[in-house]
């Protein structure tokens, strides 16, 4: 057993590390009041070949693997949740569709300028009617020749408003519902008969863009058909398995943050006398933010393991998006306490992040969703099925 | 153009607690980073190699236990980079006994028109290596540059003295030091990166390894300098609480502004 990272990764962080300090830190306050998307540090972690951190190098990524995207996840989530949402569906859904299933020529076409933040990506599942439930979607596609004619519209689609690439899944063949009647799309925004209807305006993560997008008679090219035919609910649900595991990443790096926020306050701010590090309700607090830390810790650098030697974690990503997630939520809650008034004012970056966790028990599969995958692979394993 | 860079480590301040009274220094988390001032120095290496396309090689500043800075100089962008190790019974090196090792690499590696290297050290705050290898190659030297250019065989700086800004010119080959925060270095290509650490595709054969045996007799590094203790230095002033009325603590603080600009 070895937990040390290998010295592409030590020095792989480093790199990122000093981007975010240079790069994010300055501009996550404003991000979030004046509700803007990082652009520019979009384009930049593009240049650098970050948002291919994971992908091959023949298609212009980096090759780092999946540690080396949660490396980059924990350190965006841990200074700006808003610049790790845009990367994440960017990177860890949008793009990912089309590395794990996509066919060579697609990869060339749009993974490669994916890679390299000279497009971007989202990614299209959720619709009013189907959110927890996936495969209620009713977006229909129907087959025209060599092109399929899309129809419907997706709702909540992060990145929505400025992507120029979505992928999105639509029924094709409404008898077979989820198993074998819906199909994976890749869909280029500028196509006519694509338009953004409307983007949100939320509670957290204001950095980011959350777009309602529809469909009228979208003419799709049936060499964009992402997969085969009918396999869409696949490609998608391994797509959400990577993305679980990052998102646990990216609430890692949120949660150190509350942690070293809440040490710096307790090292300086006196009440009776003393630091607030010599009162054990204090102490108790960031005892246990630490120990769930390096708890999530171990096990989204586990399940990256798993993702980098081939092994399955489809289980295990789920435990790391809920159990992550709520750790973030946690420590956040907990250091919001040690600083008391001061840490709802605009003044700490505290209030900030308390309202930016709070997606993150939502988006990627609700945590009650992520409790039902991981108790039916448990039963499975002991030959129970059970029914959703 | 050759250009050569020579780049050192320090243990990252942020990693360390100093305890005065114990007189102290705990080390929470062992991470180096590349000297600040040597930062600037590769900065402005790839900056000309960027501007007239010179050869850039980093060569280390010291007997390194690792080659981590020569990796990171290569994911930055420089051509080819030595890293040089001793004997391991050798005695411990100092900036002098260092120097002639320099030395002998750069006249292996055929000479260079210019080396650059940073004017302080973040620990230890010396700067003897630039001054000792332009002394020991015979060729003039700029110390504590702000900007370097090299144009039509000659290079020139800017250095700050007191309150003005002075520009210099050197004959090519020069040893140019250059300060910390002259300039920020750029970020590593991502894909460099991973190779130069996974040491595979062409950048891995950019690494060479030379044995200081192989360079020179080893019996010649006399170190000059001994260690027969450490001692903190001064803690550092605190800051002055200015009085009276707004005008006056404006006038005040833009005059303690300027006295320290000047020093």
């Amino acid at each position: 057993m070895d937990f040390t990272f290998s010295p592409e990764h030590v020095a792989l962080r480093r790199m990122i590390r000093e981007f975010v300090e240079n790069e994010v830190v300055p501009i996550a306050a404003e991000l979030d009041r004046e509700h803007k998307v990082p652009y520019e540090v979009m384009r930049k972690l593009g240049e650098l070949g970050l948002l291919g951190v994971c992908f091959p190098q023949e298609y212009g990524g980096m090759g780092a693997g999946e540690t080396g995207y949660c490396i980059l996840m924990e350190e965006l989530g841990r200074v700006c949740t808003s610049t790790a949402t845009n990367v994440g569906a960017h990177i860890g859904i949008g793009a990912m569709a089309i590395y794990l299933d996509g066919n060579e020529e697609q990869k060339r076409k749009y993974l490669t300028p994916l890679s390299r933040g000279e497009k971007f990506a989202a990614f299209g599942l959720t619709e009013p009617g189907a959110g927890s439930d996936a495969a209620a979607i009713r977006t229909r596609a129907v087959r025209e020749g060599d092109s399929w004619i899309l129809d419907g519209g997706k709702v909540f689609i992060t990145n929505g408003g400025y992507a120029d690439v979505v992928t999105v899944m639509a029924v094709t063949d409404p008898a077979l519902g989820a198993r074998g009647g819906v199909t994976a799309f890749i869909v280029e925004t500028d196509w006519e008969g694509f338009s953004v209807a409307r983007e949100e305006d939320k509670m957290g993560i204001r950095g980011t863009s959350t777009a309602e997008l529809v469909f009228e008679e979208l003419r799709v090219p049936h060499e964009n058909v992402l997969g085969k035919v009918g396999e869409g609910f696949v490609t998608f649900m391994k797509s959400l398995d990577m993305g679980r595991l990052t998102l646990g990443a990216a609430c890692l790096g949120g949660a150190q943050a509350a942690l070293e926020w809440a040490i710096r306050w307790a090292k300086t701010r006196k009440q009776f006398g003393a630091e607030l590090a010599h009162k054990q309700s204090v102490q108790w607090m960031i005892a246990n933010m630490a120990t769930e830390i390096e708890a999530l810790r171990s096990l989204v650098y586990r399940v990256a393991w798993l993702v980098d030697t081939g092994r399955p974690f489809t289980q295990l990503a789920a435990m790391c998006k809920m159990y992550g997630s709520e750790v973030a939520s946690r420590a956040i809650d907990m250091t919001l306490q040690i600083h008391g008034g001061l840490g709802l004012t605009r003044d700490f970056p505290i209030e900030r992040a308390f309202r930016d966790a709070r997606i993150a028990e939502i988006f990627e599969g609700t945590n009650e969703i992520q409790r039902i995958v991981i108790a039916s692979n448990i039963f499975r394993e002991h030959g129970v099925r059970i029914r959703p | 153009m050759k250009v050569i860079v020579i780049l050192g480590r320090v243990l990252d301040p942020r990693g360390i607690v100093i305890n005065r009274r114990r007189g102290r220094i705990f080390v929470n988390r062992e991470e180096y980073l590349l000297q600040p001032a040597d930062r600037c120095a590769l900065e402005t290496a790839l900056r000309i190699k960027d501007g007239m396309g010179a050869d850039v090689t980093a060569l280390p500043r010291g007997p390194l236990p690792d080659d981590d800075v020569l990796r990171q100089a290569l994911a930055a962008g420089v051509d080819r980079a030595i890293y040089i190790v001793g004997r391991a019974d050798s005695p411990p090196y100092d900036d002098a006994a260092w120097t002639k090792v320099v030395a002998a690499a750069v006249d292996r590696l055929g000479g260079a028109d210019l080396v650059l290297t940073g004017a302080t050290t973040l620990d230890t705050g010396q700067g003897q290596l630039g001054p000792r290898l332009a002394e020991a190659m015979g060729w003039p030297q700029i110390v504590g540059a702000w900007t370097v250019e090299a144009v039509d065989g000659k290079v020139q700086a800017v250095l700050q003295t007191g309150e003005d800004y002075v520009a210099v010119e050197a004959d090519m080959p020069a040893v140019v030091t250059v300060l910390p925060g002259a300039l920020k270095l750029r970020y590593p290509d991502g894909v460099r990166l991973v190779d130069i650490y996974r040491g595979v595709g062409e950048i891995a054969a950019a690494l060479e390894q030379w044995n200081v045996a192989d360079l020179m007799d080893t019996e010649a590094l006399v170190p000059l300098l001994e260690r027969r203790g450490q001692d903190f230095p001064p803690e550092r002033e605190r800051g002055t609480r200015l009085a009276g009325t707004v005008e006056e603590m404006a006038q005040a603080a833009a005059d303690a502004l300027r006295q320290r600009l000047r020093r």
